[in-house]
């Protein structure tokens, strides 16, 4: 059960504090992936380009490119490669710029650099 | 399907991006010397699955209850000063969406809410535009599928320059937030 539930039956108010202070709820909602570079070898990049549903992965030379604004936080790329991938936690995306939402990753270097 | 570039706006070099740019910021400053912490909002569907929606219907719920900010639901374009925007806009719907965008007194904002809206499901095709700035100038971008209704609070805050943008500071990247 929701902790704000609980409260809110008790306290009488169940409103979010939000943006003043942080939401309890926030930790369990689903956040597009966050990279590791160390771990991100080329094949493992490949790899996440062919699985992700919604092409919000493209692969630019030793770049991954990494749409946030495509990104359905659907979960595939972190499931795949589990080192390399994990939850970002981060919802508070909106943004006045539509390619500030791009992001390039550098992938590691086929010698393990 | 075969990965497509990501839409970067519809401005074309960037002199126009540059001006554009100023005029986006102008606007949002008047924004919020006229509209104070009152803001009404207009929701427009453009083929979206609605699951968007759900989530913009829970603003109005006790537990984010949008008024508390200034921000209220009206059913009139004629009202609203904000245009939420979701779906991928379909070809049906161009006409509806910029009459609706023209039936908004100035100054007005168009906030492009979802990953369809943000051009990142469906391609260009003879069904939908593909993205929401293929027709009207998009202000604020909230990614998300569904945007969480938290999401959407702060891009509404976004829009009448109230909360910062977290979004130029994150890298993606694990420890890259300055």
């Amino acid at each position: 059960m929701p902790q704000w539930f609980v409260k809110g039956l008790r306290r009488g108010v169940v409103t979010t504090r939000y943006p003043a202070h942080a939401d309890s709820s926030a930790s369990i909602l689903p956040t597009p992936p966050g990279f590791r570079p160390e771990e991100l070898t080329s094949q493992i990049a490949d790899s996440l380009v062919q699985i992700c549903p919604s092409c919000a992965l493209t692969r630019a030379g030793d770049e991954l490119i990494f749409d946030a604004g495509a990104c359905t936080a659907c979960g595939q790329c972190r499931e795949s490669a589990p080192r390399a991938v994990a939850t970002s936690g981060e919802f508070e995306l909106a943004t006045t710029d539509r390619s500030a939402l791009v992001k390039r990753i550098p992938l590691l270097g086929e010698a393990g650099q | 399907m075969t990965p497509h570039t990501p839409v970067t706006g519809s401005s074309a070099g960037a002199a126009s991006a540059d001006t554009e740019k100023a005029a986006a910021e102008a606007l949002r400053r008047s924004v919020t010397s006229q509209f104070g912490r009152s803001l009404h909002i207009r929701t427009l569907d453009t083929g979206s699955c609605a699951a968007c929606e759900q989530e913009i219907r829970l603003l109005a719920a006790p537990h984010y209850d949008l008024q508390r900010l200034g921000f209220f639901f009206t059913p009139a374009p004629r009202h609203a000063d904000l245009l939420l925007v979701t779906g991928p806009m379909l070809r049906a719907f161009g006409v509806a969406a910029q009459k609706t965008y023209e039936a908004m007194p100035g100054p007005k904002l168009v906030v492009a809410t979802g990953a369809c809206a943000l051009g990142g499901v469906f391609q260009p095709d003879a069904f939908s535009f593909g993205s929401v700035d293929q027709l009207l100038p998009v202000d604020v971008w909230i990614p998300g599928c569904p945007p969480s209704p938290l999401a959407l609070l702060q891009g509404l805050l976004v829009a009448v320059d109230r909360l910062a943008e977290r979004i130029p500071r994150l890298g993606f990247v694990a420890g890259s937030e300055s």
